[in-house]
Formats: structure tokens, C-alpha cells, sequence
């Protein structure tokens, strides 16, 4: 049919039109490039580059009041982050001083791409790749290149990290320290006895599926990491939160997951979500402090650097790990929104009962909604269970690796 | 298509674009806390009587975020009857808006402390006996609460929660409660 348009010619028509208006119409269409100019002009996404020197890695963080997208490249020598669009930048070319591995930092624009490239001193590998909300932050861990050993595997079947089981440890010994490859870990499966912990409209109890979960992930994690597991209940027992991180910390162990399911006022709320501590402070400055800490720890402009100020503050044992918590929570929601396909709700911070007195590496894991008729009927699937405890097991495999490259 | 109609689709698309960079902008605001407004009204009794325009917000169903509700209160001379009054306002709720409070919660008695900018506030003990568990359910409480305080009323920068006349250590075995809370407007901004 004549009036039909074929898809290719529409855009050329219409092009033609705009040229022939923008050259009758000059008032107008100084105007209307004006204002297209001007939404530009403040929709401009401004990028700001941080780095800071960890013990064991480097951290690199581009930030943004937005969130933007991006695609990177590993080069030799060096990193390129490049976004699809006109980014602003302080200059375009900013050594980075006193940087263990880091040179410079350059910018340009080229063909609709803003390209941002890190140069390193010597051979450096990108140890772990996330992105932070709130604000936006893309980061990079970076690693000299003989630091990595064997790269972490997707599936729990192909994870090799044989390690003979420790002895007992005496429980008069301090918690976890940084100084040693992880060989202690602690599930905590949720309430437990009288506390039934959350419940579905089919009255399944919270306490019940959480200490299911556990189960399957401790025989997850000995069976294919021969790692030595405990338990903060195996049975349908009460254990006061207290005494959950108290096990964990006089056991020795160098990581604390808590396991849970979710329960909200909204009924139609669902996903899952996974949690590390926030520290509530006792007044403003307090509360400052904690949200330098908690928001920005890449930053060493914002570093809190008296420890001992810290404990005075917040008397928490958790103030040590806030940022290996961060890592281990990234690396569970990661893994739970893959296997689980469900609502990613994010990492959030919140200030957990049970987390705060833990002297290690410390996350809350809400698994899915028993509230949401939905999700409570998934959560009395065994396979969906499953998924759950291998979705947990790769993240905390990840993590594993991280961690004991760092303290190497 | 004539000269002229080309000038009306090109005005329509810039006002178009104009709206959009509004959208955009307006967008990136975090709630703003305007001063409460007084209004001079004439009370049940008949007399000549102050009231203040409040702002509460609710959750519903179709949102992450707390959704605003206009209401007017009469301020009475005792500054914590005021707050009192706020709480019950509050909990009394809005039609098909959700109030994240467990059925038979109530109020007992309200302490202002000036110094600390602080609110206690002393819930019967259906808060903690009726409360259904889940880490959502008390976040959505808590900041519930905290929220609709601290941004109607200024002076107030922190909010502690009892029940019973008693510290608990927490709701539902997860949020720690004897620590006082801080407002985080991030659940009421705007969408």
C-alpha cells in the first residue's frame, strides 16, 4: 500500500522535515535548541574519582549523583571504564598521588563515550568488580597480579578450596582475627523453641525454614570446602542473641551468617534482601561520624582514624568488620538474585541486635517473604530451599576467596 | 503538514522536553520539611483556637515509600499533649493507606526530653505481643514512627521506642530498640 511507510524511511522523512523547519524557522528553532541545550546542561552527569590504598588491595570508586551505565575493559597496564554519553570530569588528566598502584587517571570523550582510563604501576588485576546506591559508586578492588591464585567458581560442584578441619579451639582465645585464611564459619539459623519467628498465611513458622536452610548449607560448605561449620542451634531450640554471637565469637569463627525470612506489613512485598550492621550512634556528631564510616569507606578523606574514640561511641565489636560485612553481603545478594530469580531488594544497612556484638565479618540474610502468599508457598518447596542454601554457599565461597587473598 | 503546524509540533515537543527536565530535577529532591503552617480556627467549644497542619504519611500497597495525608490538630498548651495527640492521629490511620502498626497497639504516655531533642515514646505491651516478626515489619514501624515526628515537628531529632514502661531489646528478634532512633527521610521521598 502507497500511505504505508517501511520502518527505514520514517527517520529519513522526518529528518528531512526537521532541516527543512530549522532553516525556515530560525527564531523557533533557537529556542527549542536552546532549552535542548539546557536540559543537557543539567542533566550533565558529573563523575568524581576516588582511590585509597587497603592493606592487601587497592580501591577505586567512581562516583555519581546518578546512576549511570558503563562497560569496562582490562587492558594491560591498565582499566578503562567507558558510559555511553557526555560525562564531566575535573580534568583530563589527574595523577594520583602516594597510590601503591595507581599512576594517573585520564578522561575523554570520544565517539558518544566518555572514557575513563586508570593507568597502574606494574602488573595489577581487578580483584572484584561492585556497584554501591545511594550515592551511585561503581568500585574496583585492585590486586598486584601475583596476589591471585585461583579464580573463585561460579558452582559450589567446581570450588576447590581443600582445607583440612582445625583443631577445637580453646574458647578462652580472642574471636576472629584478619591475619588468617578463613577456617571457621557460623550459620545462625534464625529464632528457634518458643520463638516461632515470623509466620505464613498457612501458618508455616519462620524458625522451621530457617534452620532448614542452615542445615543444607553447612552440609553444603563441608562437603565441598572440608571448612569446619558451627551451628548457633541445630534444633528447634531457643538461643538468646546474645548468646548466637557469643557462640560465634568464642568458636572462633571468621565469619557470621544469620539466616531469616522476611515478613512485612505490605502483603504484596517480596525478594530478598541482605543486611549488614549500621551503627546507631548516641548524638549528632556521633551519628556524623557513623555515616562517614558507613557511606563512604573507600574515602580516606572520611577514614575514622581513632579507634578508640569508635568503641567509646558504639561499645560494638562489629565496628572492626563493617566493611568486610559490606563485601560479604554483596556477594550473597549477588548470588541470591541470580539462582533465586526474584526481587532483588539490595544490601541494606540496619542496626541488627544479633550482628552488633559479633567480632567478625557479619550478615543478616532475609531470603524471601513469608508474608507474600507467593513466597511462602515457594518456601515449603525442598528444591527452592536448596537453591536458597547454594545461592548462600557461592556467595560465601566468593567471599572466602576475597578474604584470603587480602590477609595472604 | 503546513509552516504553521510544524510550529506547533516543534513548541509542543520543546514544552515537552521542558516538562521532562522538571520531572527530572524535581525528582532528585529528598523530602523537604516545611515549617508546620498555624492556622487560627474556631474549636468545638467555639472559642478562637490554634491548630497545626500536619503531614503524615502511610505505606500502601502500590508503593516503597511512605505516602503523604493532610490533617489538622489543635494545639493544646501542654507541648507532649501535642505530640500525643500527633501519635493517636497516626495510628487511627487512613483509608486504604497501611498503618504498620500490630492491632490493640496504643499509647501510654509520651516524655519530651529538651536537652537530648529526644522523644520517648511508651507503647502498651501489644507492641511487642502482638508484633508479627520480620525484619521488614519492624523497619516499617520504626521508621513509621520516627519518620512522621521528626518531620513534622523539628526540635525533636531523635525518637526511642517502649513498651510496657520497659526497654526491650527488640521488636521481633531483630532491629535493636534500646538505642533511640534517627529519622531516615529516605522512606518518605517522594517518588
Amino acid at each position: 500500500m502507497d500511505s504505508l511507510l517501511d520502518a527505514g524511511s520514517i527517520p529519513a522523512a522526518s529528518t528531512g522535515i526537521f532541516l527543512r523547519f530549522m532553516k525556515h524557522n530560525i527564531k523557533t528553532s533557537t529556542i527549542f535548541i536552546s532549552i535542548l541545550f539546557l536540559f543537557q546542561i543539567l542533566n550533565a552527569l558529573s563523575i568524581d574519582f576516588r582511590s585509597f590504598d587497603h592493606e592487601g588491595f587497592t580501591r577505586i570508586v567512581f562516583a555519581a549523583d546518578q546512576s549511570f551505565a558503563f562497560s569496562v575493559r582490562n587492558l594491560p597496564g591498565q582499566l578503562q571504564v567507558r558510559l555511553p554519553k557526555r560525562a564531566d570530569f575535573r580534568a583530563q588528566s589527574i595523577t594520583v598521588e602516594n597510590s601503591r598502584l595507581l599512576e594517573r587517571v585520564t578522561h575523554e570523550f570520544k565517539d558518544d563515550n566518555s572514557i575513563f582510563t586508570v593507568f597502574f604501576k606494574g602488573d595489577v588485576t581487578v580483584n572484584k568488580n561492585f556497584v554501591l546506591e545511594k550515592p551511585f559508586r561503581v568500585v574496583f578492588d585492585l590486586v598486584k597480579s601475583e596476589k591471585i591464585s585461583v579464580l573463585p567458581q561460579s558452582s559450589p560442584e567446581k570450588t576447590t578450596n581443600p582445607q583440612e578441619t582445625p583443631p577445637a579451639p580453646q574458647a578462652a582465645e580472642p574471636a576472629a582475627s584478619k591475619s588468617k585464611p578463613i577456617e571457621t564459619i557460623c550459620i545462625d539459623a534464625g529464632h528457634g523453641g518458643e520463638d516461632l519467628g515470623a509466620l505464613g498465611k498457612s501458618k508455616l513458622q519462620e524458625k522451621n525454614v530457617t534452620l532448614q536452610i542452615s542445615q543444607k548449607l553447612k552440609k553444603l560448605i563441608e562437603s565441598k570446602t572440608g571448612l569446619r561449620v558451627i551451628m548457633t542451634r541445630d534444633q528447634d531450640s531457643e538461643v538468646s542473641l546474645n548468646s548466637r554471637a557469643s557462640i560465634a565469637n568464642n568458636q572462633q569463627a571468621q565469619m557470621f551468617v544469620s539466616i531469616h525470612v522476611n515478613s512485612s506489613f505490605r502483603k504484596s512485598a517480596y525478594g530478598s534482601e541482605t543486611y549488614f550492621v549500621s551503627l546507631q550512634a548516641t548524638d549528632p556528631e556521633a551519628l556524623e561520624l557513623a555515616r562517614k564510616e558507613n557511606q563512604n569507606p573507600e574515602d580516606p578523606g572520611e577514614t575514622i582514624k581513632n579507634d578508640e574514640l569508635k568503641m567509646i561511641l558504639w561499645n560494638m565489636a562489629q565496628t572492626e568488620y563493617i566493611r568486610e560485612s559490606s563485601t560479604l553481603a554483596e556477594y550473597i545478594q549477588s548470588e541470591l538474585n541470580e539462582l533465586l530469580g526474584t526481587r532483588n531488594r539490595g544490601v541494606k544497612q540496619a542496626p541488627f541486635r544479633v550482628l552488633m556484638r559479633t567480632a567478625m565479618p557479619a550478615v543478616l540474610v532475609e531470603t524471601s517473604f513469608i508474608s507474600n502468599s507467593a513466597e511462602e508457598k515457594k518456601l515449603q518447596n525442598e528444591e527452592f530451599l536448596d537453591k536458597i542454601a547454594f545461592a548462600l554457599f557461592n556467595g560465601i565461597s566468593k567471599f572466602i576467596y576475597y578474604y584470603n587473598n587480602i590477609v595472604k | 503538514m503546513t509552516a504553521k503546524a510544524r510550529n506547533y509540533l516543534l513548541i509542543s515537543i520543546a514544552v515537552f522536553f521542558f516538562a521532562a527536565l522538571l520531572v527530572v530535577v524535581c525528582s532528585r529532591k529528598k523530602a523537604e520539611r516545611p515549617e508546620p503552617e498555624i492556622l487560627s480556627k474556631t474549636a468545638e467549644d467555639g472559642a478562637s483556637a490554634e491548630f497545626i497542619k500536619v503531614k503524615l504519611f502511610y505505606y500502601s500497597e502500590l508503593s516503597n515509600f511512605l505516602q503523604p495525608v493532610y490533617r489538622e490538630i489543635q494545639v493544646p498548651e501542654i507541648r507532649e499533649e501535642l505530640y500525643k495527640k500527633f501519635i493517636d492521629l497516626l495510628l487511627a490511620g487512613s483509608s486504604g493507606l497501611i498503618i504498620p502498626v500490630p492491632d490493640g497497639v496504643q499509647l501510654r504516655s509520651v516524655y519530651y526530653l529538651q536537652k537530648m531533642e529526644m522523644l520517648v515514646l511508651d507503647f502498651n505491651d501489644n507492641l511487642i505481643n502482638a508484633f508479627p516478626g520480620g525484619t521488614a515489619a519492624e523497619l516499617e514501624f520504626i521508621y513509621f514512627i520516627v519518620d512522621n515526628i521528626c518531620y513534622n515537628f523539628k526540635e525533636i531529632k531523635k525518637v526511642k521506642i517502649l513498651s510496657g514502661g520497659n526497654e526491650n531489646k527488640t521488636l521481633a528478634g531483630h532491629i535493636d530498640l534500646e538505642k533511640p532512633f534517627f529519622p531516615d527521610f529516605n522512606w518518605i521521598k517522594s517518588e
